[in-house]
């Protein structure tokens, strides 16, 4: 009997965990997004203002901002800095794959992997029309990844919940 | 004993420039380079490495070192060798080469690109030549990098010695209106800075007590400086505005710093010549040099052929390359129109 109830509890438990987990993801996205967006308003004032190279303007860029995106930023600046041969485009992608805490999704990494493309090698005016541009892309992006928050936040939730509820009926 | 000790002296100057070439390539110049070519230069025997002034790479071109007054091209092996079998640079090269120059920032170097340069730390001149981008006749950037000269600059304590007391006035003291003239590749900035960390820190010989200095370094090339702070020795009483443009800097500094002479590098442009006029005028003295071979062509070179004809400047320093970089050929005082220093045989060896 004992064992009964404590296997239900477990069952319970790791449902609701998996659940919670699911949802943190949905609830984190938007957060993430919006700190990538915020980081990449602070290197546009970097590249246009002050003209610093890149490996400086990514690791300044982040301030205010902690977390998985601004470790981010400071993998792909010390990954310039210390491999000067690595294209912007080569550092982003090793950057987004060390940085496992990141839960961007295809369409904002696909935004960044062109945005990597352009990085550098243009002058200051289309170094910003470029950063204008993504902007606009992952604000977009920010909007419908907070609708999808809202509507799949709770019900992962409730999911996980009630489904391992459910197990533990059908195998009690 | 007098011959040994002159030949001591010597082989000490020859280790001496060695470090200072090694140290200069290990620091600045293998870290902008592709790795094969930073080991091909490293497999240089010394004695030639310490000769170096330029390194030039162009596409499909033999790798060459220009030594002083000669050059030499590279093979595989970093011997000197003939054009058939040396080394041959290729697209790659040079596109890592400007990659690892502009640290993968284009925008960070917009000015200096439309102008053809980029300075390292170090304050090496990196000169490039490609396909001009250019929009209602101004250069807008370079694109299509096809050659890139790195002329490697070195600080050589002293080399000014011969010109320091041509520039001074015996009785005031005062530092003379002097401008350095040559072609390129002659040892005009590495003067004009020994000239200034001289007069900074003051020579009680002269009976200078040291002079307020502000630099107007617009290529970051005299004080070479980094995050402008001058990574250079230039005594104790300069100011530096790095990377600004010349003429907007030299009043900037007069105005702010109350400097007793201000100095900039290649005078050029109409609003340099407005600037020095200004500056002369300011009651501030003024050293700066000029690309140019003599005086009387260079009267005949707008803009800044004024400032000879209208006397601006009180002392010429002719440079040459004809006994290595830094031969003094004349030093000419234009008030009482006569030579007042004429370059013998000595050689001063700069970078």
């Amino acid at each position: 009997m004992w064992l009964k109830i404590l296997g239900s509890l477990l069952i319970v438990v790791a449902g609701t965990c998996i659940g919670f987990n699911v949802a943190a993801r949905f609830a984190e996205r938007p957060h993430q997004i919006r700190q990538v967006i915020s980081c990449l308003s602070a290197l546009k004032s970097q590249i246009n203002y002050v003209a610093v190279p890149l490996p400086e303007a990514l690791a300044q860029c982040t301030c205010g901002v902690a977390g998985p995106v601004a470790d981010f930023f400071h993998t792909m600046s010390s990954l310039l800095l210390t491999n000067g041969w690595l294209t912007p485009q080569a550092a982003m992608e090793q950057a987004l794959d060390e940085s496992k805490q990141l839960v961007l999704n295809q369409p904002e990494r696909e935004i960044l992997a062109v945005f990597s493309a352009n990085l550098g090698s243009m002058d200051r005016e289309e170094q910003h029309k470029s950063l204008e541009l993504i902007h606009e892309q992952l604000s977009r992006i920010q909007f419908e990844a907070e609708k999808l928050c809202e509507q799949n936040v709770k019900m992962y939730r409730y999911l996980g919940i009630c489904s391992s509820l459910a197990v533990v009926i059908i195998l009690v | 004993m007098q011959i040994k000790d002159n030949f001591a002296d010597k082989l000490n100057k020859d280790d001496k420039c060695m470090t200072n070439t090694e140290n200069i390539l290990t620091q600045h110049i293998y870290p902008i380079l592709p790795l094969h070519l930073s080991q091909l230069l490293k497999a240089i025997p010394p004695r030639l490495q310490a000769k170096v002034t330029e390194i030039r790479i162009r596409v499909n071109q033999p790798l060459l070192l220009v030594l002083g007054n000669h050059d030499i091209m590279l093979d595989v092996s970093g011997q000197a060798s003939s054009q058939a079998q040396a080394y041959h640079c290729t697209i790659q090269d040079l596109l890592r080469t400007f990659q690892l120059i502009c640290k993968n920032s284009v925008y960070a170097f917009e000015p200096e690109l439309r102008q053809g340069y980029l300075t390292i730390t170090g304050g090496h001149r990196v000169g490039l030549a490609g396909q001009a981008t250019a929009f209602n006749g101004a250069v807008k950037t370079l694109t299509h990098i096809s050659s890139l000269n790195i002329r490697l600059a070195r600080a050589i304590p002293g080399c000014a010695d011969p010109i320091l007391p041509f520039i001074i006035d015996d009785v005031s003291h005062r530092i003379y209106n002097t401008l350095l003239i040559s072609p390129p590749r002659c040892g005009k900035t590495t003067i004009l800075r020994d000239l200034i960390r001289q007069l900074s820190t003051g020579k009680a010989t002269l009976g200078i007590a040291g002079v307020q200095i502000g630099l107007v370094d617009e290529r970051s090339e005299i004080a070479a400086c980094e995050n402008g702070i001058p990574s250079i020795d230039l005594g104790p009483r300069v100011d530096v505005l790095d990377a600004c443009p010349k003429a907007s800097g030299l009043l900037m500094l007069i105005r702010s710093m109350a400097p007793e002479v201000v100095a900039t590098d290649e005078l050029g442009r109409l609003e340099d010549v407005a600037a020095v006029r200004e500056a002369i005028h300011a009651g501030v003295s003024v050293i700066a040099t000029v690309h140019s071979r003599t005086i009387s062509e260079l009267r005949e070179r707008p803009p800044v052929g004024e400032l000879v004809q209208q006397k601006v400047f009180e002392r010429y320093v002719i440079l040459s390359n004809r006994l290595g970089p830094g031969t003094i050929e004349e030093i000419y005082d234009s008030c009482q129109e006569k030579v007042v220093y004429a370059g013998t045989n000595e050689v001063r060896v700069c970078g």
